[in-house]
């Protein structure tokens, strides 16, 4: 459609005339698309972050952690104090229940480490054979402790690669060596891959040691559990476990005292909260938009009387008065279009500046909608003045001086 | 395509008035019971003093505004009846408008004013605007200002580019509300003549407005105006 062509070519003409006029215009519109962009990467990104984490926890696992975490799908605060902890007992209890396949307990020690380069205060977690499994941990060389070294209390220990090379230069210096945990030596005989990871409240399971928690009943002489972790033969007997473990713990502890976490749900509880976090940020932003539609409004209405003279030109020419319409529709929609593309490319810059420090990323569906709405702000705030200048009369505007 | 057929008469107008409210209960009558009626291939011209609303009956001829009362007929159609957009369509293929105050869209240079009207139009043209420009152009004396702007031309030259944009739609009559008003009289003469030689070789219909009686000569026909009305 030649029209078509010429209105938008006219349209780019007069901002290359009026560069930074156009530029100042769109501001508004650069401003609020750069700000939601952002906030939906960021959103976006922690998303990715969130189930990246439950992604190490290996499938098919269940969490026991005292107190209440979840209630109808969020977080209700209270986790209780260490009163409610587990003890041998529950382990034993969870042993019983048909479809476990694993039981991993889980007690936590920070005390002073001696290695060979090095003497400081670290983390220790001690658990049984299965934890390596429902926590998505894998050996780089050596091996992780066995049922037999649970059940013998034996003083090996795995440890984390950022721990072999901070103690002893590298995993294959660590391998086989003593290590002193709190006066005792223990025999390392593995280190775990590196999972990277850390950072925002996240374990970096790189910086902890592993031991049977058997042998750790030496630093833990109550014999209490900070979590007990269990794997399932399959997803289809989850929920039947879940219901057993809670019936075998009612009798022992009240509703409150416990919770049974599966970790795909305690996912959705948590990222459903951000989402709505960042809904609420990218709706504080979007206000940006409306200032910068109505800043579109304004100069059009202003390029509108600028140019009633053109407008009663064209009309003699034969212009309808939709063909004058289209031209100032034109002229917004590019207007906010260019605002929208320099903030798509502002956040492009801002997210890859992010990106070292935070998980952030722009994915189709944010270009569409930042283009989308921009161009949507164009002819929203496009449509008043372009009625106006469509409505004028060829007579008057012919006559005006 | 039909405005190509012999239409004798070429406007008509009957007991047409158009009045202005100033005032709450203050009406003013710029034409008062307008009868006329312009023949196909006449060349006609409108004289009258100032104020006596020489112009508003060109903007009526023209479709640019519409009658209070009475009936105006532009190649015997009634043009009250018709719509907005055919009345747009009528502007852009029927009539050519040249003005006093040339009138040009001045971001625009030479060639992309004359061919402006071309994009206004909704039919497939049986020219091609680019080439038709550029023949009116280097007839009229333009071909090294196509790519001017208006304000880096002579008063002459603007005329005779708002005469080359009235002429691209190849239209059937000519509006012309005085057109020598802003030239000295040697290139007003100019005009003159390339506007007797539009309506002798290409049989167009003119409607000249001026007040100048030897501008009024180059007419066949005179009709007087004052305070609205026709004299005879
Ligand atoms: N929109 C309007 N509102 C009120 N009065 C108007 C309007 N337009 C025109 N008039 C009046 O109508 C009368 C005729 O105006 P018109 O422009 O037709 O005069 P004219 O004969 O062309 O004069 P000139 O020779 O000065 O161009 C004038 O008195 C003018 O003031
Ligand atoms: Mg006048």
């Amino acid at each position: 459609m030649k029209n078509f062509i010429f209105i938008f070519k006219s349209a780019i003409e007069d901002f290359s005339r009026n560069k930074l006029r156009t530029f100042l215009t769109s501001l508004g519109i650069l401003i609020g698309i750069f700000a939601v962009v952002v906030l939906m990467a960021l959103g976006l990104g922690l998303k990715k972050y969130i189930s990246d984490q439950f992604e190490t926890m290996g499938k098919n696992s269940l969490f026991l952690v005292p107190g209440r975490v979840l209630s109808g799908g969020s977080f209700t605060g209270s986790v209780s104090s260490v009163s409610g902890r587990f003890d041998d007992r529950d382990l034993q209890t969870l042993k019983k229940i048909n479809n476990i396949i694993g039981v991993a307990p889980l007690a936590f020690k920070s005390t002073k480490i001696k290695g060979l380069l090095k003497e400081d205060y670290g983390d220790i977690m001690f658990s049984s054979e299965t934890f390596a499994d429902i926590m998505g941990l894998e050996i780089d060389t050596g091996r992780f402790f066995d049922k037999s070294d649970v059940s013998k209390k034996t003083k090996v220990i795995v440890i984390g690669s950022k721990i072999a090379t901070d103690y002893y230069g590298s995993i294959e210096e660590a391998i086989g060596k003593k290590i002193t945990i709190d006066n005792v030596k223990f025999t390392i005989i593995g280190v775990t891959k590196s999972k990277g990871g850390g950072g925002m409240g996240g374990f970096d399971y790189d910086k902890y040691l592993f031991a049977p928690y058997t042998t750790g009943f030496i630093f833990n002489p109550d014999k209490r559990f900070f979590r007990l972790s269990v794997k399932v033969k399959n997803e289809n007997y989850i929920s039947q476990v879940k219901e057993d473990i809670k019936k075998e713990f009612l009798k022992r502890y009240k509703d409150e005292e416990f919770s049974i976490v599966e970790p795909t749900e305690l996912m959705s509880a948590i990222t459903s909260i951000f989402s709505v976090l960042n809904l609420i940020l990218v709706a504080i932003a979007a206000i940006s938009l409306l200032v910068g539609g109505i800043g579109i409004m304004n100069i059009m209405y202003v390029t509108v009387s600028d140019r009633i003279k053109e407008i009663g030109i064209r009309r003699a020419l034969g212009a309808r008065k939709s063909d004058i319409s289209y031209q100032f529709l034109a002229e917004s929609v590019l207007l906010s279009s260019i605002g929208g593309l320099l903030g798509l490319g502002f956040a492009y810059l801002g997210v890859l500046l992010a990106e070292s420090f935070f998980p952030a990323y722009i994915d189709l569906l944010t270009v569409i909608i930042a283009l989308g709405v921009s161009s949507a702000i164009g002819i929203t705030f496009g449509v008043f003045p372009a009625r106006k200048a469509a409505n004028l009369e060829p007579v008057e505007v012919i006559r005006y001086e | 395509m039909e405005f190509r057929l012999a239409i004798s008469s070429m406007i008509k107008f009957t007991n047409v008035s158009k009045e202005y409210k100033i005032d709450e209960g203050y009406t003013f009558f710029a034409l008062k019971k307008v009868n006329l009626e312009i023949k196909e291939k006449e060349f006609v011209s409108i004289m009258g003093p100032s104020g006596s609303g020489k112009s508003t009956l060109m903007h009526l001829i023209g479709l640019l505004d519409r009658p209070t009362n009475g009936q105006i007929y532009i190649a015997n159609k009634e043009i009250s009846k018709i719509s907005d957009d055919e009345i747009s369509r009528l502007r852009n293929e029927f009539v050519g408008f040249v003005f006093q105050q040339f009138n040009l869209i001045s971001k625009l240079t030479v060639f992309e004013n004359v061919v402006l009207p071309t994009i206004y139009s909704r039919r497939s043209l049986d020219f091609s605007p680019q080439e038709r420009t550029l023949e009116i152009l280097t007839k009229f004396g333009l071909k090294d200002k196509i790519n001017s702007y208006p304000n880096k031309l002579s008063g002459g030259q603007q005329q005779r580019v708002a005469m080359a944009r009235a002429l691209i739609m190849k239209p059937r009559l000519i509006l012309a509300d005085e057109p020598t008003g802003n030239l000295d009289s040697k290139t007003g003469h100019e005009i003159m003549m390339l506007l007797e030689k539009l309506n002798k070789e290409e049989k167009i219909t003119i409607v000249l407005v001026t007040h100048e009686v030897d501008i009024a000569k180059y007419a066949k026909r005179t009709i007087k105006i004052r305070d609205g009305m026709i004299e005879n």
